[in-house]
């Protein structure tokens, strides 16, 4: 059982502060200090979690934050880690993954039923569509870790960037070196551990040589005092991007750190031998003990079996015994001719009366009555894999420990890019080629003694510096280790299986043979079919092993294998970690108080806000947005058509430009008029659409759809840069307010406010005046997007509140309604407008929008006219046509489909219940052979529901676009105001 | 160098600058038009030079090649000096001179600084401010919180660091009231709220 031990100089407790939690419903006391995981192992809990699939007991592995079954709830939160999550007063803890609580989980029968859940079982047992529904639920219920609370308030994190010369990954004796080196030679250096304390584990461990602790002391001491490295404790580096840019998560935030070069040393992660119960609470990593014993102070039981392969096992046994811990036995892997008989460590724990046995391999770990190891049972190793089961020697203990191999953490180094090999003698995968910028140290590069792990630090920081510009790489690189520090196959077979390879998985030897049986026999499908390595340690613990014996099972060496790719996150990031402030961009035209203030009801329009309709009091929504509509149609509205993008072009060649991005004919365009302008892309699709006035000879302003000004702005702009005309853009699209006054008395009205001349001569339909409105400068273009006389007036962003208000005071009088996004929806549908982005998408030419009208095709060049040119020889697939729809509830709604004979023949892009004309309409999408006015359609809308439609003619409204132009007989002017013919 | 922490109370003032006009000019001669009218321009690219002294001063920014962006004091005035030099400009820049084109600059302009300011910066912007030496008067165009926006580092009297910062009308809204709850959490104040 594990326990506490008395206090020791370099504890990390702070035996003065007595923290008191509760973990399943009982209480228990730790210290200041104390991590989740070890308070709860120094109380001796007999095991904190229950296994993901057979709901076996489990408890710490590693105490490194790689082990899945020392995640708890904590006060509400999933998911939390017990070996690196500090322990705080009051905190509530429960295990996850259980059902009934920890100790009396009802689905630890599921381990009963291990026969019938092989590897890959669900792709084979799940798969009725009859049955899925049911099966689901049972997912939602079974699978997952820990619960998420719906109602917790959103964390804003304060997300930053950071920035170094010499960003050092890992603060062992090897990091810490490198960031020393680096900062002496000038670099400014940022060093990340993801301990609370820098130092690696060698610091403060009893057995360690003083000279050894001495010189990690003052490498330490070095760190923190030199005013060029920016130490950060408690922090991972989660994921390596390009050029060097690193995701470093701590507690409370994410650092987006950009360095001039990387170097990892990151080290390398304790392998578990597997055999039979080898996942038993009292089982763990030596290493993870040893850090266990050193930093809180606990034992990891009263009568210790090692399990050898190295000369760490050997430096672990003697650390145990310096804290008072009794060695029952180590048993080692190895024969007498494979260790080192110069070794120190294992002659020193032979002197002790450590009993050792050499050539043996543990068989099967026993079970007591609380779920704990109680014996482990040992016998000699024949083969690979293979022991005498007829030999089998049980040794009694509480603890075993496992010291049999490392794998290097190379995932953050395979991210940069680097490429690794499988090194035979050290049994471990080094790094082979690195990347510019990237530089590996320690143990992570095969180099295991301490001296020679301090030298490689110190060649790789002064390499690391020297890229960075600072100094010269000056030091010889260092040798690695000779000796073999991993076993070559520490993996025993056993006829009752249950010798976990993935303990996140709970994945067997017999899983992974199986799956490769079944032909899944590449690192990558086995992975995938079996999931070794996709639980939440990401296969630090099992990717090697499962390497093995996939290489075992196909007769191949290691290293033909391959690695799986390696992606972040490194450990898993707190959500709140990745959302930081989660930053809106909102986007509000200089009209937005005055909107605010006249009771707009808000939509989102991209960035934008903008008005969806304009709420009165007594008015539905609906009522209101009809009332808008028919204000336009019988008197005057007012529309902020601000968020449009916005555009000008100066310049002798500006004319010659519009005319190479635009469709039209723009160089011969009148001056004081405007037209219609379409933009394609390359291959002839429409990209955008808007308005485009020639003020001058050498001067054009011109509008964009709200969506595509940024874009279409920065594509003019590589255009200009490409081509090397004589002109010059500016975008004014926040610069400038625009509005849109449209009805039949809106040049009566208007005339009143402005110093133009709107006489029909004077101002034609699509002609464009400068003046001023309301005593501010203005541009106002006489266009015609609701259907309806009127004018668009564009004036500086500061004089916007000034005109609208002076607009809007026809309310009162005239009966203006200012009208939102809604009511300009209903009525340019009304005319038979498209919207780009709407009524075409990502494949729709000119053709198919039926807007060949606005294409000139005579000139000498514009963007897509080569493409056009080849669609126009073919007929095109679909034409946007009207359509007349039958009313029904629920109406048809965009993208319903239009069927014909089971086949899909077309989709509608656009429809309303249109108050104006009495009917409902749309435009659709169609098969050229049905867009035939008169044509009989049937729209699927919901549930398999079918609604009537036929083809008709556009514009729906004013065919003969007489009263955009003034032409219609008009209402009755407003009382005193004079008619302007 | 300590390890990372956040602002230290105190340590960071955001201002909303009102009162200042703006007005950009481009174009193959915009250059030697400016200094035809007494505003002489910054000499390199993405620079900032200062015409004039004390209220009437004008800031001058040079935005890659051949764009310009002048920032005075509210009104232009009709005096001798450099404000009045950008308003005589202004009112040629109506008449159309060739190879010049007039920019519309409607812009809020912010003004954040104190010690802690390159430390809100990092929360906002991935440029690496604190690294520039504001004696050069550099001009950054850049993103920041998703904005596209124009920032002059510079010294304020005392020697401490601040940063002007400009950006279009329609997101200064947003980029104010994002800053400002920075520096508000910093311990910092904000003034100049919008109406």
């Amino acid at each position: 059982m594990m326990r506490r031990l008395e206090a020791h100089p370099g504890e990390w407790l702070d035996r003065s502060a007595r923290l008191h939690f509760r973990f399943e419903g009982r209480d228990y006391s730790g210290f200041a200090g104390d991590t989740i995981s070890s308070a709860l192992a120094a109380a001796g809990v007999p095991y904190l979690g229950r296994s993901f699939k057979y709901h076996r007991p489990r408890s710490i592995y590693s105490f490194a934050n790689h082990d899945s079954n020392v995640l708890f709830q904590v006060d509400g939160v999933p998911n939390v880690r017990g070996d690196v999550t500090p322990l705080r007063d009051s905190m509530q803890i429960s295990a996850i993954n259980t059902f009934g609580g920890l100790e009396h989980d009802k689905a630890r029968v599921l381990g009963r039923f291990a026969r019938w859940l092989p590897v890959g079982f669900y792709y084979k047992a799940f798969h009725s569509k009859r049955w899925f529904p049911r099966w689901e639920r049972m997912f939602r219920i079974l699978t997952g870790l820990g619960t998420v609370n719906l109602a917790a308030a959103r964390e804003p994190t304060p997300k930053r960037y950071g920035f170094c010369d010499v960003l050092v990954i890992g603060a062992g004796p090897a990091g810490l070196a490198a960031a020393c080196e680096a900062a002496r030679l000038g670099a400014r250096v940022a060093l990340v551990e993801e301990s609370f304390r820098v130092g690696g584990s060698a610091l403060g461990r009893l057995a360690v040589a003083s000279e050894e602790q001495q010189t990690l002391q003052a490498l330490i001491d070095t760190a923190v005092n030199s005013g060029a490295i920016e130490l950060l404790p408690a922090t991972f580096a989660a994921g390596y991007y390009a050029d060097h840019w690193v995701a470093l998560a701590d507690g409370r935030r994410l650092t987006k750190m950009r360095a001039r070069a990387v170097v990892f040393a990151t080290g390398v992660i304790e392998q578990p031998a597997v055999f039979r119960n080898n996942d038993l609470p009292g089982v763990l990593a030596a290493s993870g003990a040893l850090r266990l014993l050193s930093r809180h102070r606990v034992a990891p039981g009263n009568r210790v079996v090692i399990v050898a392969a190295n000369l760490e096992a050997y430096a672990a046994c003697l650390e145990l015994h310096a804290h008072g811990v009794q060695v029952a036995a180590i048993v080692d892997l190895r024969s007498e001719h494979e260790i080192d008989p110069a070794d120190e460590a294992a002659r020193t724990c032979a002197a002790l009366g450590v009993r050792i046995v050499l050539a043996h391999a543990p068989y099967e770990a026993v079970p007591g009555s609380d779920g704990r190891v109680r014996a482990l049972d040992i016998a000699p190793l024949v083969a690979d894999g293979r022991v005498d089961a007829r030999r089998v020697e049980r040794l009694d203990c509480d603890a075993v420990l496992m010291s049999v191999g490392w794998a290097p953490a190379a995932q953050l180094l395979l991210q940069a890019g680097a490429t690794l090999r499988f090194e035979t003698g050290l049994q471990q995968f080094v790094p082979d080629v690195l990347p510019p910028g990237i530089f590996a140290a320690g143990r992570l590069n095969g180099v295991y003694e301490f001296p020679a792990r301090c030298a490689d630090g110190r060649y790789a920081g002064a390499a690391a510096a020297a890229h960075a510009g600072f100094g010269a790489a000056a030091h010889a690189p260092v040798a690695r280790t000779v000796r073999r520090p991993s076993h070559a196959f520490p993996i025993i077979d056993h006829p009752e299986a249950k010798n976990f390879v993935d303990f996140d998985e709970d994945l067997q030897i017999k899983d992974l043979e199986n799956a490769v049986q079944e032909g899944f026999d590449s690192s990558e499908l086995l992975k995938r079919f079996s999931t070794v390595g996709m639980g939440p340690s990401q296969g630090k613990h099992s990717n090697m092993n499962a390497l093995r014996i996939l290489a075992r099972a196909r007769g191949l060496p290691v290293e033909a294998l391959g690695l799986t790719t390696a992606r972040p996150m490194y450990h898993p990031v707190p959500m709140k970690l990745l959302a930081g402030r989660g930053f809106e961009v909102l986007r509000r035209t200089p009209l937005d108080a005055e909107h605010a203030a006249l009771g707009a009801v808000w939509m989102p329009a991209g960035h934008w806000r903008r008005p969806e309709y304009y709420a009165r009091p007594g008015e539905t929504r609906a009522e209101s947005i009809a009332a808008e509509v028919r204000a336009v149609r019988e008197r005057v509205g007012l529309i902020d058509v601000g968020t449009l993008g916005k555009i000008e072009i100066y310049g002798p060649q500006a004319g010659e430009f519009l005319d190479r991005v635009y469709t039209g004919n723009f160089s011969r365009l009148r001056v004081g008029m405007t037209r219609y302008g379409l933009m394609l892309d390359e291959s002839g699709v429409i990209v955008d659409d808007g308005v485009v006035a020639r003020l001058r000879e050498d001067a054009y302003y011109f509008t964009t759809t709200t969506s595509g000004a940024a874009t279409v702005f920065r594509e003019l702009l590589r255009l200009n840069a490409l081509w090397g005309l004589d002109c010059a853009l500016v975008n004014v699209t926040g610069h400038r307010a625009a509005v849109n006054f449209a009805g039949p008395a809106s040049r009566a009205l208007l005339q009143t406010l402005t110093d133009v001349d709107l006489g029909e001569a004077e101002f034609p339909f699509l002609g464009v005046r400068e003046g001023r409105v309301a005593g501010a400068p203005a541009r106002l273009l006489r266009v015609g997007f609701v259907g309806e006389l009127g004018y668009e007036i564009h004036v500086a962003a500061s004089a916007a509140a000034g005109v609208w208000r002076a607009l809007l005071a026809f309310r009162d009088e005239h009966g203006l309604r200012p009208f939102g996004v809604e009511a300009q929806r209903i009525l340019r549908l009304e005319k038979g407008h498209l919207i780009v982005g709407q009524d075409t998408d990502g494949l729709t030419d000119p053709i198919q929008a039926n807007a060949l009208w606005a294409v000139n095709m005579q000139k000498r060049f514009f963007i897509g006219q080569r493409s056009l040119k080849i669609l126009l020889r073919r007929p095109p697939r679909q034409v946007l046509t009207g359509i007349e729809i039958q009313d029904s509830d629920p109406l048809p709604r965009e993208s319903h489909l239009i069927i014909e004979g089971g086949a899909i023949r077309g989709r509608v892009t656009s429809v309303v219940r249109s108050q104006t004309l009495g009917r409902t309409i749309g435009l659709a999408m169609l098969a050229p052979e049905l867009a035939v006015p008169g044509t009989a359609l049937a729209i699927r809308i919901e549930a398999g529901a079918t609604v009537a439609a036929r083809v008709v003619t556009t514009p729906f409204y004013d065919p003969s676009n007489l009263r955009q132009k003034a032409q219609a007989a008009l209402a009755v002017p407003p009382p005193g105001i004079a008619v302007i013919s | 160098m300590s390890a990372v922490g956040g602002a230290t109370a105190s340590a960071v003032a955001l201002e909303l600058c009102t009162a200042r006009e703006h007005w950009g000019c481009k174009g193959p001669r915009a250059a030697d038009w400016l200094a035809a009218h007494g505003i002489a321009p910054p000499s390199r690219a993405n620079t900032w030079t200062v015409a004039g002294e004390g209220e009437g001063a004008l800031f001058v920014a040079r935005l890659g090649a051949s764009e310009f962006f002048v920032e005075g004091a509210a009104e232009w005035a009709t005096d001798g000096g450099a404000n009045g030099a950008a308003g005589r400009a202004v009112g040629d820049l109506a008449v159309h001179p060739a190879g010049v084109y007039p920019v519309l600059r409607e812009d809020w302009c912010l003004a954040l600084s104190g010690a802690a300011c390159d430390e809100i910066l990092t929360q906002v912007c991935n440029v690496q401010f604190a690294a520039l030496d504001p004696s050069e008067h550099p001009v950054i165009m850049t993103l920041m919180v998703g904005v596209a926006v124009l920032v002059a580092p510079q010294l304020a009297p005392d020697g401490s660091r601040r940063y002007r910062i400009w950006c279009d009308p329609t997101f200064g809204d947003y980029l104010f009231h994002t800053l400002r709850a920075l520096v508000l959490e910093s311990g910092g104040t904000a003034t100049g709220v919008p109406s």
